[in-house]
């Protein structure tokens, strides 16, 4: 027998079926209704940019994980690997002049080559916000909340964000007056999550063994508020101390926000993208071996862009937060199906008619294509999922 | 996933080799299991008491059940975890399975540069790294995939050199291969899931810190 040949899809991009289809909009709906509730706007952006674009102020190494194409006149273009640097073009362009602060928020598929895995795929759907032209610890506060808040109204609620700041880090090093080189490979090492070469850099540096000790253990910088108590024995140095009274004023408004409680420190956090400046966290739910979501404060972006202002964000993985509500079970919401509505010979007429009058009432009604028996229908009814059955004869 | 091992903190082992020697050192900080073995033919072991479950996995397995979340922790040579390229926690070097990679050729058609064999081909059961040792020397080259017995490939003409691993030499020898480039030294580490690291720090820091401990008191006693 001759088999049909099934036609593939690219390599890490997915078909979402009708059920599937249906989840994920339950979940993008949630969303778009929290984020405008708390004054944030959505925005549209190409799926593809220009090259240039995506690589201005964005961090090393991003081009191997960009699918690019060539316009017609032959520039490089790529599809947009986030939605963070499309809306600092817009600021530095047609949103320039706005009054700020401006809240902005999307909800779109974004592509990066990776190896491909379950809730990790090369095209991907993020909902986020961006709240741009305030620089103080109340935005923080508020983006943290709507990513607690984000998570719990698509249904998860075992989930603990780590928050860190980036200037932690930066002034502790700072402090033992260590090389920008010597910087960099720390933090590449923190970043790659490689505890064993961090430790072995930190040996090879010219300082003294308190102060070794004391590098050693910042990846381990993890848990709640007491920890920052720790971590100020640490912080010798003003733009340490900085960073801690930061993450303090924050931490003392999320539990105003009442969700402090999600929230715990990681002051070795590193995120992967180099344009952070402040505060960044990422959420872990037990379900998934790979965050959910994440974000951070990055001040200096909007100026490569041309519209210097502080800004702060966060984004959500929509395939990952599926993934985690299915591994937990039961968590998926249901879509209603109603009425089905079948007719016999001549009577489509009327059928039409009651399917519209009932569809004006609210309901999902499903009309049959074509006339039919009573058994038929009862059993398209069924095939349909469709609670009633409304037969004309 | 890691859900439903929420209260546990679950082990991959990998058979072979770095078995026993993983196995004694958990057990010297009480982390073991009745019946632990790479023999056993039960592949999840669990130690209900303590919540411990060490699963047994093949070598090359162990990065992607950490990097996944079936495992929080895992232990690995630094060669299966470099070639793997997974995103894990690499949070212990153990110190163990000490061996290093390194380019070998036929003793008798040893060439007088390392670039003089740009463009050959070379057997390896360690792709990737082999190619970031090539690349920067700036040197393309054939990459020819093998699971075993790499020392073969010249013999019977297969490839000009090969890449692989060496504990003391031996093999090479008989098989009248020398070493002409050394790439990395590797031991065993201890790796951990991202997300198992965060949500199960306090434990697994715990760990590490016992483990460090043991490890340190065996190299005083040496």
């Amino acid at each position: 027998m001759e088999q049909k040949k099934i036609l593939e899809i690219p390599y890490g991009t997915r078909d979402f079926l009708p059920t599937e289809a249906a989840e994920k909009r339950v979940i993008e709906t949630k969303l778009a209704r929290l984020f405008s509730g708390w004054g944030y706007d959505e925005v549209v952006t190409p799926t593809i940019e220009y090259l240039e674009t995506l690589d201005r102020g964005s961090s090393h190494n991003l081009e191997p994980h960009l699918y690019k194409l060539v316009s017609k006149d032959n520039r490089m273009m790529a599809l947009r690997h986030e939605m963070t640097t499309p809306i600092a073009r817009l600021m530095g362009s047609r949103l320039q002049g706005r009054a700020l602060p401006l809240r902005c928020s999307y909800i779109s598929s974004v592509f990066r080559y990776e190896q491909s895995q379950t809730g990790r795929q090369c095209e991907f759907y993020q909902a986020g916000v961006e709240l741009m032209g305030s620089g103080s610890a109340a935005a923080d506060a508020e983006v943290i909340t709507l990513a607690v808040r984000s998570l719990l109204s698509a249904g998860l609620t075992e989930f603990k964000l780590c928050l860190g700041q980036v200037e932690f880090l930066s002034g502790v090093m700072e402090q033992y007056q260590l090389a920008e080189s010597e910087c960099e490979a720390l933090k590449e090492a923190m970043e790659k999550h490689n505890l064993v070469l961090f430790e072995q850099l930190v040996d090879g540096l010219n300082v003294n063994d308190a102060a070794k000790k004391a590098l050693k253990y910042l990846p381990l910088l993890n848990g709640g508020p007491e920890m920052l108590a720790r971590a100020r024995e640490m912080a010798l140095n003003a733009r340490s101390r900085r960073a801690l009274d930061n993450l303090t004023e924050i931490y003392h408004l999320l539990e105003t926000y009442q969700v402090a409680d999600y929230v715990q420190f990681d002051l070795g956090i590193i995120r992967d993208f180099s344009y952070y400046t402040g505060m960044v966290f990422e959420a872990y739910a037990p379900e998934l071996g790979f965050p959910v979501c994440g974000g951070g404060r990055y001040d200096n972006l909007l100026a490569d862009f041309g519209n210097p202002c502080p800004a702060t964000g966060f984004a959500l993985g929509i395939e990952r937060v599926l993934l985690a509500l299915k591994r937990r079970g039961g968590g998926l919401p249901e879509t209603p199906k109603d009425v089905y509505v079948g007719y016999g010979q001549g009577n489509l007429e009327q059928a039409v008619a009651k399917a519209l009058e009932l569809r004006q009432a609210g309901k999902v009604v499903e009309l049959a294509a074509a006339p039919g028996t009573e058994s038929e229908a009862e059993g398209a009814q069924e095939a349909g999922g469709y609670k009633e059955l409304l037969f004309l004869p | 996933m890691l859900a439903s091992n929420k209260e546990y903190l679950t082990i991959a082992l990998p058979k072979g080799k770095l078995f026993s020697l993983s196995a004694e050192l958990l057990k010297k900080i009480g982390y073991t299991a009745e019946g632990l073995s790479d023999k056993s033919r039960k592949l999840v072991i669990s130690n209900e008491e303590k919540k411990i479950r060490f699963i047994i996995t093949k070598t090359a397995d162990v990065p992607t059940y950490v990097e996944y979340g079936a495992a929080d922790l895992g232990v690995i040579g630094k060669d299966v975890l470099v070639e793997s390229g997974k995103d894990v926690y690499e949070l212990l070097d153990l110190g163990f399975g000490k061996c290093h990679v390194m380019m070998a050729v036929p003793r008798k058609e040893k060439r007088e540069r390392l670039t003089d064999y740009a463009q050959t081909r070379v057997a390896t059961k360690f792709p990737h790294i082999a190619e970031q040792f090539f690349t920067r020397h700036g040197m393309q080259m054939e990459y020819i995939k093998l699971n075993g017995s790499i020392e073969l490939g010249p013999i019977v003409g297969l490839s000009e050199s090969i890449v692989d691993i060496v504990e003391t030499g031996t093999t090479l020898k008989e098989n009248d291969l020398e070493e002409i480039a050394y790439i990395m030294d590797a031991t065993a580490r201890l790796i951990a899931n991202r997300v198992s690291f965060k949500l199960k720090f306090e434990r697994i820091n715990t760990l590490v810190e016992e483990l460090k401990k043991v490890m340190a008191a065996g190299e005083a006693g040496k």
